[in-house]
């Protein structure tokens, strides 16, 4: 009866999720390039907080249903599917004691289009497929805790639909910088000579996995990041500063995340954000964002994600909002892992304070053991007749070649 | 258990996304039939503005006639446009544009149409200058296309009015 009960409720829910989808529209998918690109520097800049060991990140959505994210043009609603593909992978080497070279690649693909697809899209007649790379080197010195990366960005159109979208710029090649020290980092990303976000980042909360203290009152200080986005409005520029703040509510395990837009939009979103365990391997949020679309409380879009490591669930989360051409009011699946690495061997989620706790075993190889265990299995107990001899069993039957132990020219053919 | 295994098994061949080309149609074959007694002139996709017209069938169908098929990417809820040479029942509302003052015909069929008024507007642009001389027949209305082949009935209801079935 309950299993009864609550497979309504899912199916229920599943069918509220899909019916209720509201269509994204065209333009935000033409001017998703920002948003995608800002998100992979972010992710960069978490990465760089160590500069070290490793880190690897790997997601696909998913939306079964073509009726799911429809695309809303000038001409109607048009049935298809809105995707995003993303790796990212840092990885480096220690040269010296206290030098690590490291190399690190981005890549989005995103867009929508009338068929779903692994690689190969269907480039249907309103298909808008963009993607970002972004890639670069960088120099951490451990004994001064810093760390410097530079490298390029591209922005890539691979495919947009007739009549459907405007005329956007294609191939743009962006250059990106980071320098960091200690817990304050510089950030900042180019066209020609015009820059396109510059950020500057405060960690003050005590990080473990950055040889900061574990718990204690340090850990409660918050992280502040304020970035300043290059924005035309016809030909004016009306630039603005984005002000996010991660605060650790309880034990690290409990934290608020809130972004807020100078001089003129204010507040932005804020997130409530549940990690289990500090590592951030699984997570929970409940967030609410402002679309600036109506007024008053109607404006806010509340929303959730559950995040299971290998899988994230989210409605109306805000960062599907921007990061999904502004995707709401269904259920949106990724099949997803990130994890990060520390030289020494331990393992964490993106931008997590700990490493995962981990039980190390010492185990040696003992040949002669392996081998006598395995031989007795083989054997099984021995039996004996009633004399007290031995009885062997003969499993199989082998040929043995006629002058065994000569070779095999003298074996008389 | 056994419906988990069901579960997941149906998760990975659905992601293997390329199955779904086998049951979701991202193209709409359709064809046209006139149940009225005037000839249309075509049916064309228009943009809620009304500034971009996409012509999808572009045969002259006589009274009783079919079209050909036409194979375009419309699947979804569009605006569509069907082209008459003339409408000779009475339901029909005039626009005659006079420079200067232009009603837009979107709202004039919008408003109509939700007081079950006539649905066929008959269009008439001439000697604005630097404007074209228009006059057109023509009846709007939003329809949803599933894909795959789909057959449109046009006809001519009790009232006079343009009425459009699926068949």
């Amino acid at each position: 009866m309950k299993t009864g009960l609550n497979k309504i409720l899912l199916l229920l829910a599943l069918a509220t999720g899909v019916a209720f989808a509201d269509p994204i529209p065209a333009e935000a998918l033409t001017q998703g390039g920002l948003p995608m690109r800002d998100r992979q520097l972010r992710d960069i800049g978490l990465v760089l907080r160590g500069g070290r060991g490793g880190f690897i990140d790997i997601g696909y959505t998913y939306t079964p249903s073509s009726e799911q994210l429809q695309l809303k043009s000038q001409y109607g609603v048009h049935n298809g599917y809105a995707f995003r593909h993303h790796y990212g992978v840092f990885g480096s080497w220690v040269l010296d004691p206290v030098s690590h070279f490291g190399f690190l690649t981005w890549f989005d693909r995103t867009g929508w289009d009338s068929q779903d697809f692994f690689f190969f899209p269907h480039y249907g007649d309103f298909a808008h497929i963009s993607s970002a790379l972004t890639w670069g080197f960088s120099y951490t010195n451990s004994k001064y805790d810093a760390t410097v990366a530079l490298g390029l960005q591209h922005q890539n159109l691979e495919k947009a639909g007739w009549r459907a979208y405007p005329h956007e710029s294609d191939s743009l090649l962006f250059y990106w910088a980071h320098a960091r020290f200690k817990n304050v980092s510089f950030q900042g990303s180019f066209y020609r000579n015009t820059f396109q976000t510059l950020r500057i980042s405060l960690e003050l909360e005590s990080r473990e996995l950055y040889g900061g203290a574990g718990n204690g009152i340090t850990t409660y200080l918050p992280n502040l990041s304020a970035t300043i986005y290059r924005r035309k409005t016809g030909d004016d520029d009306d630039n603005f500063i984005r002000l996010n703040w991660e605060q650790n509510l309880y034990k690290q395990i409990l934290y608020a995340d809130v972004s807020y837009d100078f001089p003129d939009d204010g507040f932005r979103s804020a997130a409530l954000k549940y990690y289990p365990d500090p590592s951030r391997m699984i997570g929970f949020e409940a967030s609410c964002l402002r679309r600036h679309e109506r007024s008053g409380a109607k404006d806010l879009l509340w929303g959730g994600a559950i995040d299971l490591l290998f899988l994230r669930f989210a409605y109306n989360s805000a960062f599907d909002y921007e990061n999904m051409f502004h995707a709401k009011g269904t259920f949106i699946v990724e099949f997803k892992f990130n994890i990060g690495s520390t030289p020494d061997g331990k393992f964490f989620g993106r931008g997590a304070p700990k490493a995962a706790p981990m039980e190390t075993t010492q185990s040696q190889f003992d040949m002669k053991k392996f081998m006598k265990n395995r031989t007795e299995q083989n054997m099984g107990t021995p039996t004996y007749d009633a004399q007290g001899n031995k009885i062997l069993h003969a499993k199989g039957i082998r040929y043995e070649k006629e002058g065994a132990g000569t070779t095999s020219n003298e074996g008389g053919y | 258990m056994k419906y988990l295994r069901l579960f997941l098994c149906l998760v990975a061949l659905a992601l293997t996304a390329c199955m779904s080309h086998l049951f979701v149609d991202t193209t709409t074959r359709l064809q046209l039939e006139n149940k009225t007694d005037v000839t249309i002139l075509g049916l064309d996709v228009v943009s809620e503005d009304g500034s971009s017209v996409r012509p999808w069938i572009r045969d002259t169908i006589e009274p009783g006639e079919k079209s050909r098929v036409f194979e375009e990417d419309w699947v979804g809820t569009f605006r569509v446009r069907v082209r008459f040479d003339k409408w000779n029942a009475g339901a029909l509302v005039s626009i005659a544009k006079a420079c200067g003052t232009y009603s837009r015909p979107n709202r004039v069929y919008n408003t109509l149409a939700k007081q079950g008024e006539p649905n066929v507007i008959e269009k008439n642009i001439s000697g604005c200058g630097s404007e074209e001389n228009v006059h057109m027949v023509y009846t709007e209305t939003d329809l949803e296309f599933e894909g795959g082949s789909q057959y449109l009935v046009v006809s001519q209801d009790s009232t006079g009015n343009v009425a459009f079935k699926f068949k």
